[in-house]
């Protein structure tokens, strides 16, 4: 919580470093009118507050791998884990508290997001028994949902500032604490052993994970999105950003921890995750010059 | 507008300084924790622990029985797993039969008895599973053994002479000593040896062990009867005996804490029992072993493998105890080596049965659990368990 004070008072700061030099200026088109001057004045600097959801989808990168089960008689990577990436949807919602300064913007965008994904490997048996046809095949797939609070710190730049349709591409950097995770494994496999073909899939093991990711992460972000001003005091948003996870998400102390998992051969390896997420929502301004000013579409 | 770029750099570079944190994976973690199993792709392959050491260079030695095609007779099997449970080597001794525990480590090598055909065989390697050999003992049917300073402890059984011997061997192979007891002649003791060492019956949980210099007792047959007994090697009558119940009870492990004070489990007609304090003092009187009583365990498989390790958790003196639960998962029980009193108990497995082999301390304060693992509910493979410290204590009250 200190660093998200400390986050909050530097983005205070600097906010108010940018109103100041912008207060010494003086700029007074000719062509406006005095009515004109103050409401552009009062509009290079806008408070937003909003709200947005929409899908997650996700992508994890191994950056060290790890196993329970250790071949002895077989390559490693005929068991190895395959990642299923970018497959299964997600969510997300977002509050919004943003503040505009002459087509910048500096928000920050409080997350819940619940991520999902999903790998899977294989294991076999053969009888070596030349011309035997007795095999085992097991298939582990095992999901996982994680959820995580997510503090973004987002810089944007709208381009088209004087139009309804503003488009704005945006960087930025989060903090991401985790909430809680689930993990379901899935067993399912052909056993030719036993006098003919058996396929077969046993009921799914869910176990709870909170403890099996790491309790933070960080990473970096970019996306684009676009504004669309309603006319009435409200500003629709469309948003698409990419995080990229820069440290790890797994806890390397909880990796075998569960008894559960450690039974059916599952440790997770080191990972990176990497989220699209695809939002709408609104936003509200915040500051009004008179009661019915309009602080969408003066421009 | 630069100066808001400006701005807008500074507030990213000092968020970037504020959030650029994160849990990052550390060796020493690594190798505090981990579970391994250690797989081979055959059907026929089966692999059961005996017994386990750890090496200088932070790794593990596993020597195991396996399966054989054409006999019930195990053959030798020895791995190596490095500090992180991967898998290193292995080494499949098919002409040499029957390992038995302790594998001892005697300066930088480690030593186990085996069989080939029927002579007894002192086998050696190092901790690389390098330069393995063995020699020739004059003792037939290993049943266990123990290190000793310079050589080794070496419990057998002859049939022809229907004793049981326990000898000091030298590292050579050569006896220092030895002295034999009957174990009594016709069906009633013979069967079950017989059984015994064929792998068709049940497996008995041969002991030796040096109790003070001059001092030694194992778990063997005695009299007709499966006993704890206690011998000088200069006597031939025991000089203590702890009597089971001919082949339907006895020790099923036994860890001497002082001259008279033993850590012990011991089954009875399918029961088990922990003794995590119990007094046995060997005189010539013959005690039976159902006399000293003992926590029964219900959970556990009937006549379960017992394995206790003595270590230290938060500074006090433990006792854990390990053994086969009816859930096909290793218990660990946790008991204050001072009073006896039960402090904690740890669960090992799920889903595919898991059995103990044995369990050691580690050099880092933790302990490493071997056992047997059964892939997809039926190829016996190798696993280990490495608990840190930490993970101990947290199951210590």
């Amino acid at each position: 919580m200190k660093n998200l004070y400390l986050l909050l008072l530097c983005f205070l700061l600097a906010a108010n470093g940018a109103l100041a030099q912008s207060s010494k200026k003086k700029k007074s088109p000719a062509a406006y009118n005095k009515q004109n001057k103050e409401n552009e004045k009062f509009l290079e600097k806008q408070w937003w507050l909003g709200i947005r959801g929409g899908v997650t989808l996700t992508k994890v990168d191994p950056t060290t791998t790890f196993s329970i089960l250790a071949p002895t008689n077989y390559e490693a990577s005929e068991s190895g884990k395959k990642y299923d990436n970018f497959s299964l949807v997600g969510s997300h919602v977002t509050m919004e508290a943003t503040f505009y300064f002459k087509q910048f913007t500096f928000s920050l965008q409080p997350t819940f997001q619940h991520s999902r994904f999903a790998y899977s490997n294989t294991y076999s048996w053969t009888d070596g028994a030349e011309g035997s046809n007795n095999n085992v095949e097991l298939n582990y797939k095992q999901e996982q949902k994680v959820d995580h609070l997510i503090i973004p710190l987002v810089v944007k730049y709208e381009f088209m500032a004087t139009t309804r349709l503003r488009p704005y591409l945006q960087v930025g950097i989060f903090q991401a604490f985790r909430i809680g995770a689930t993990k379901e494994v899935t067993v399912s496999g052909i056993d030719q052993a036993s006098g003919g073909q058996n396929q077969f899939e046993d009921e799914p093991i869910t176990v709870g994970a909170k403890d099996l990711f790491a309790k933070k992460y960080w990473g970096v972000l970019g996306g684009a999105g676009v504004y669309y001003n309603l006319g009435n005091n409200v500003r629709l948003n469309f948003d698409v950003q990419y995080k990229l996870g820069m440290s790890n998400i797994v806890s390397a102390e909880n990796r075998y921890s569960n008894d559960r998992l450690s039974g059916v051969g599952d440790a997770m390896d080191d990972l990176e995750m990497s989220n699209i997420n695809i939002s709408l929502g609104c936003l509200f301004p915040l500051r009004f010059l008179e009661s019915g000013f309009k602080s969408l579409n003066r421009k | 507008m630069f100066k808001t770029i400006r701005t807008s750099l500074y507030i990213l570079s000092i968020a970037l300084f504020v959030f650029a944190c994160g849990e990052e994976s550390n060796p020493i973690t690594e190798t505090k924790n981990f579970t391994s199993i250690f797989d081979s792709n055959q059907f026929s392959d089966g692999f059961l622990p005996i017994d386990m050491q750890q090496t200088t260079d932070g790794g593990y030695v596993v020597l195991a029985e396996s399966k054989q095609d054409s006999t019930q007779l195990t053959g030798v099997y020895l791995l190596k797993a490095d500090k992180y449970g991967n898998f290193v080597k292995f080494i499949k001794a098919d002409t040499l039969f029957n390992p038995v525990g302790r594998l001892s480590k005697i300066a930088n090598k480690y030593y186990f008895f085996c069989m080939r055909n029927t002579d007894g065989k002192l086998a050696s390697f190092d901790e690389n599973l390098d330069n393995f050999t063995s020699v020739d003992v004059a003792y037939t049917n290993p049943a266990a053994s123990a290190p000793l300073e310079n050589g080794l402890l070496l419990l057998s059984v002859n049939t022809d002479s229907k004793q049981t011997i326990i000898a000091q061997i030298g590292l050579d192979g050569g006896t220092i000593r030895d002295k034999g007891f009957s174990f009594g002649d016709g069906d009633d003791s013979e069967k079950p040896l017989s059984e015994h060492f064929l792998k068709q019956g049940k497996q008995y949980p041969f002991d030796v062990g040096m109790l003070t210099p001059g001092i030694y007792y194992f778990n063997g047959f005695y009299n007709y009867t499966f006993s704890l007994i206690f011998t000088n090697m200069t006597s031939d009558d025991p000089i203590g005996i702890t009597a089971g119940q001919n082949d339907d009870g006895g020790f099923s492990a036994l860890v001497p804490l002082s001259a008279s004070k033993y850590a012990a489990a011991r089954f009875n007609f399918g029961e088990n029992y922990f003794l995590p304090n119990t007094t046995i003092v060997a005189t010539n009187q013959e005690t039976p072993s159902t006399q000293l009583g003992g926590l029964t365990i219900p959970e556990l498989i009937s006549e379960t493998k017992v394995k206790i390790l003595r270590t230290t958790v938060n500074q006090k003196n433990v006792l854990v105890y390990a053994a086969d639960t009816e859930t096909r998962q290793i218990g660990l029980y946790f008991y204050d080596e001072a009073t006896g009193a039960f402090i904690g108990s740890k669960y090992l497995g799920f889903s595919n049965p898991f059995t103990i082999g044995n369990l050691i301390n580690t050099e880092d304060g933790g302990i490493a659990v071997v056992g047997t693992t059964y892939l997809a509910g039926r190829f016996p493979r190798l696993c280990i368990f490495k608990l840190s410290k930490e993970e101990v204590a947290s199951n210590v009250k």
